[in-house]
């Protein structure tokens, strides 16, 4: 006999309540169950990525309430009544997001795993500082890992959006 | 259309998107989060893997006791190397899909799960008990090269396709050695002999996407359907149905975007824990995604390398012979290290005329994490022997050391070791344009007398591997839709657009109507592999081919219809143009007005293998020649770097990189650029920050946290720089760039640290550590 479910023995289950894109979802989870979980699996919103589990490396970053956070390592029982923006949510009436066009202008896209985090760690940065500069960006950005190594086209693509000063300061 | 044909019709051509800045076309799938990875496939049903993994470097596996593990909650299936005793292996067939009676490093699958979750499918693992019989343990090559050493595959002879390349009796899995000419003659004319001893380490791919496959077997047919992030799908086809005994055309590999590869999703990896697995689930697909920690210790790494070079030289810098003595720490098993073993090694020589040389190079077994191909495919390893000692040499002979790689470097109508006459050779172009760019022979601007600056330049050359074949298919359908049908996974290297961009320019369309499928075995038809730097040129070629076909049949359709000599029609953004004429009437109302309102498509297809071009002939009258030796493109680059040495902390600062690559015609700049500023990134970051911590086989530093890859802060000012030398062959005059790119990079660096502080770095990586202690010995000297 195989059992349906693998659950812990005790089964309990926590309620949250949470605003993903502007849509409001009150839903039942395990208590370990993380926002990356929760977005991916639950949501079915895949644009976040996972690249360690563990965060270091920052694919996963979300919006939660603007702030960037690795949300491999937030539990979802956590972000109860926060608003939370992921990649699927910068296009609006069918526009890219300004952030999204520039990246796919210069050439700040390869493998692109890592694009939607680093979209939405840049977005996190312009809404509280729209003209950042080159080095206020790359403090902002150093915290999602690109193998692909696109970070002086990203850089370029954020600096575009924001009209900031390039160059070390 | 006959690919002679093919070319001048091509040649002939005024180019719209070929050559232009064109926007990625997968870009807006990246950015908006709609693009499926291997790691996003779900599927119905779908159960989950994970893998119980050897905590010893090597052991006789005694007993493995699942009993508890198959009776835990929502646990389908439990799988050990008993269960499933397959063995595969490209170049030897050596590596079980699990371990079947010993474990070879720490790390290697013993037994995997399949469960209703992840969470499920580990919990089980912790119920698996395994007993082991430790066994010695070889960790250096260099130990276990020797005679009497004890073995890692006792029975390596009797193993399949161990050919003629192993060595019986002893951990050598691959020996490879080329002569030509006569090097003791050669060091006897020589002036200066210079014998130096290098070492390139073995670093991870780190690709951002983690390993991730889903397979699912269908157990009345016998046959798999296999989801999976690689480069090379055909390939892993033919791998998987070698090993488990089934016709290739029982396995279906579908291939969603790739997040990354390098070079690390070429074999079978979380493939082979899916297919054993998926064995016994009875029809439900599994998936098996590997962890961070297991991407870093239990995939693959870059093949680490010992190097002794001896190199004569004359006083004026030319060379009279090289020996080079390479050993190659394969790891556990030989996956595709064996082709790096030879084909990296014969790049030692560097793109530099030497009369007489002989090479040794030796892939040995070791218990540590399986090696195998890594961007360069073990050309990185060899340019930081070869470009090291030529700085070297420069500096003791005292000649510039951009002028003697301009006085020994090839040029067009060169030999190369093998006697292939070189063509499409920018390598002095790239020399003078990444010189130049950097200001070589300006002075560096000292910061302070603790920090000091300096620079270096290394150059690299690189073949793709010579004949590989590709196929494809283009559809038009009516409403002028193009698909092009082929199997070139995007890994993140452009392949995609770069197709779409060959297809629109030479059908004649608009590039926003071409798309390219996914990979599916089913389907697309054979390729290679997008591996060596040889997409843009055999699928370039490939779909030049099919686009022309496809253009041919669209103008004769036309001609009919028109009543015009289909020789006096072209084809432009989709529109049919008479010559002196104009615009006589669109693609599409061209089709519907041959074809009414039904459903119609024009075909077009093309197969390319270059094994029949002469520009691969080799010197018959050699000895040792080895088919593998001719490209038919050879790569060039020059990198130069500017660096800052604090001599109080032995921290190397890079302030600057440029970098100058001859790829032959750059079909779209942008990806040209992308595959240079990540390469040198990718090379900077496993020169000065990347290095696996072992003990006792033991991967110690197994997260992101530990193993430092590069961000965007570690970032130097980088100007790529493109030389198009136009390969005659080449699409539109195409060679790559992916793979040399990140190999001039180190030496350049370990280059301008000797610019700027006197010391020279042999050992990769350049640590902190290494260079403080460099600094001591220095001064200790009195130098």
């Amino acid at each position: 006999m195989v059992e349906i479910n693998a659950r812990r023995k005790d089964n309990v289950k926590v309620t949250v309540n949470l605003t993903v894109n502007g849509e409001h979802h009150q839903a039942e989870v395990e208590p370990q169950t993380t926002l990356l979980e929760f977005l991916r699996e639950s949501l079915h919103l895949t644009g976040t990525k996972e690249g360690c589990g563990t965060g270091d490396c920052g694919t996963c970053t979300v919006l939660v309430e603007g702030h960037p956070v690795n949300s491999c390592l937030m539990l979802v029982a956590d972000a109860k009544g926060c608003e939370v923006t992921t990649i699927e949510g910068l296009v609006r009436d069918g526009r890219l997001h300004p952030l999204q066009q520039s990246f796919i202008m210069h050439g700040a896209v390869q493998c692109g795993f890592c694009s939607p985090a680093m979209i939405l760690s840049a977005k996190a940065l312009l809404d509280r500082n729209p003209g950042a500069g080159e080095d206020h960006i790359k403090q902002a950005l150093s915290g999602v890992l690109c193998r692909c190594g696109s970070y002086k086209k990203i850089i370029q693509s954020v600096l575009a959006v924001s009209g900031g000063e390039k160059g070390n300061v | 259309m006959p690919f002679q044909e093919a070319r001048r019709e091509m040649s002939e051509m005024k180019t719209q998107y070929v050559g232009a800045r064109i926007s990625r076309v997968d870009a807006q799938d990246k950015v908006t989060g709609n693009a499926v990875y291997g790691f996003d496939v779900d599927l119905p049903g779908m159960l989950y893997g994970a893998t119980l993994r050897s905590p010893v470097p090597h052991a006789r596996i005694v007993e493995i006791d699942v009993s508890k593990a198959i009776k835990a909650p929502g646990v389908r299936a439990v799988v050990t190397g008993k269960d499933f005793p397959f063995t595969y292996g490209g170049a030897v067939k050596d590596q079980p899909f699990l371990a079947i009676d010993r474990v070879r490093y720490v790390g290697e699958a013993v037994a995997a799960v399949a469960a209703e979750t992840e969470l499920a499918a580990y919990e089980a693992l912790q119920k698996i008990r395994v007993r082991y019989e430790e066994l010695p343990a070889l960790f250096d090559p260099r130990e276990a090269v020797k005679e009497g050493a004890l073995l890692i595959h006792p029975a390596l002879a009797q193993y399949r396709r161990a050919g003629h390349d192993i060595v019986p009796g002893t951990n050598i899995c691959t020996i490879r050695t080329y002569r030509l000419g006569d090097v003791e003659a050669g060091f006897a004319e020589a002036d200066e002999i210079f014998e130096d001893e290098f070492s390139a380490h073995a670093v991870s791919h780190t690709t951002l996407e983690l390993h991730a496959a889903v397979a699912q077997y269908f157990p009345m047919k016998g046959n798999y359907t296999l989801w999976s992030s690689t480069d090379r799908p055909y390939l892993m086809v033919r791998e998987l149905a070698d090993a488990l005994n089934l016709s290739p055309s029982h396995i279906r590999h579908i291939v969603p975007y790739v997040g990354g590869s390098f070079g690390g999703k070429n074999t079978l990896i979380a493939e082979a824990v899916a297919v054993a697995l998926a064995r016994f689930t009875e029809g439900k697909p599994v998936k098996v995604v590997f962890s961070r920690q297991e991407e870093l210790t239990a995939t693959q790494t870059r093949v680490a390398a010992f190097m002794k070079l001896k190199t004569g030289v004359k006083k004026d810098g030319t060379f009279t012979a090289r020996k080079a003595e390479i050993i190659w720490d394969s790891g556990a098993y030989v996956s595709n290290a064996s082709g790096v073993a030879i084909r990296g090694s014969y790049t030692v020589f560097g793109p530099y005329r030497i009369p007489n040389i002989e090479l040794i190079s030796r892939l040995v077994y070791t218990n540590k994490e399986i090696s195998g191909s890594y961007r360069g495919f073990g050309t990185t390893q060899v340019t930081w022997a070869c470009e090291s000692q030529m700085d070297i040499i420069a500096r003791k002979l005292g000649i510039d050391p951009l002028e003697i790689r301009m006085k020994n470097g090839y040029v067009e109508g060169d030999r190369y070791i093998n006697g292939q006459v070189l063509h499409s050779v920018g390598l002095k172009e790239t020399l003078e344009k990444a010189s130049r760019e950097i200001g070589w022979g300006e002075t560096s601007t000292q910061p302070s007398t603790i920090k000091r600056r300096g620079k270096g330049l290394a150059v690299t050359l690189k073949g793709t591997p010579t004949p590989t074949s590709s196929t494809c298919f283009i559809k038009v359908n009516q409403d002028t839709d193009v698909t092009v049908i082929c199997t070139v996974p995007e890994t993140g290297g452009g392949q995609r657009t770069i197709i779409s961009q060959v297809a629109a320019e030479a059908i004649g369309v608009p590039l926003a109507s071409v798309s390219v499928t996914n990979p599916d075995t089913l389907i697309t038809p054979y390729n290679d592999a997008v591996a060596g730097s040889r997409s843009t040129y055999h699928m370039g070629n490939c779909v030049l081919m099919a686009a022309q076909d496809v253009r041919r049949k669209i103008l004769e359709l036309a001609g009919e219809v028109l009543q015009i000599e289909p020789s006096r029609l072209t084809l432009s953004e989709g529109k049919i143009i008479e010559q002196g004429g104009g615009e006589r009437l669109t693609l599409k109302a061209l089709l519907s007005q041959r074809f009414g309102p039904t459903g119609m498509e024009i075909l077009g297809e093309a197969h390319f293998n270059p094994s029949h071009s002469a520009l691969l002939a080799a010197n018959p009258g050699l000895k040792g020649l080895d088919s593998r030796m001719s490209s038919i493109f050879w790569m060039f680059a020059t990198h130069a770097a500017e660096v800052e040495v604090d001599t109080e902390t032995g921290v190397v600062k890079v302030l600057r990189v440029v970098a100058a690559h001859d790829v032959g015609r750059a079909i779209n700049p942008v990806t040209c650029e992308q595959q240079i500023e990540g390469s040198v990134l990718m090379g900077l970051s496993n020169t000065l920050f990347e290095e696996f911590k072992m003990e006792k086989g033991r991967i110690l530093n197994d997260s992101l946290s530990d193993y430092k890859v590069l961000t965007t802060l570690d970032m130097p000012e980088m100007t790529p720089l493109i030389v198009e030398s136009t390969h005659a062959e080449g699409p539109f005059g195409a060679k790559g760039v992916g793979e040399p790119a990140a190999a001039a990079t180190a030496p350049a660096i370990a280059n301008a640290i000797f610019d700027a502080v006197g010391i020279r770095i042999k050992d990769l990586p350049i640590t902190p550590e290494k260079v403080l202690a460099a600094l001591k010995a220095k001064e200790g000297k009195g130098c």
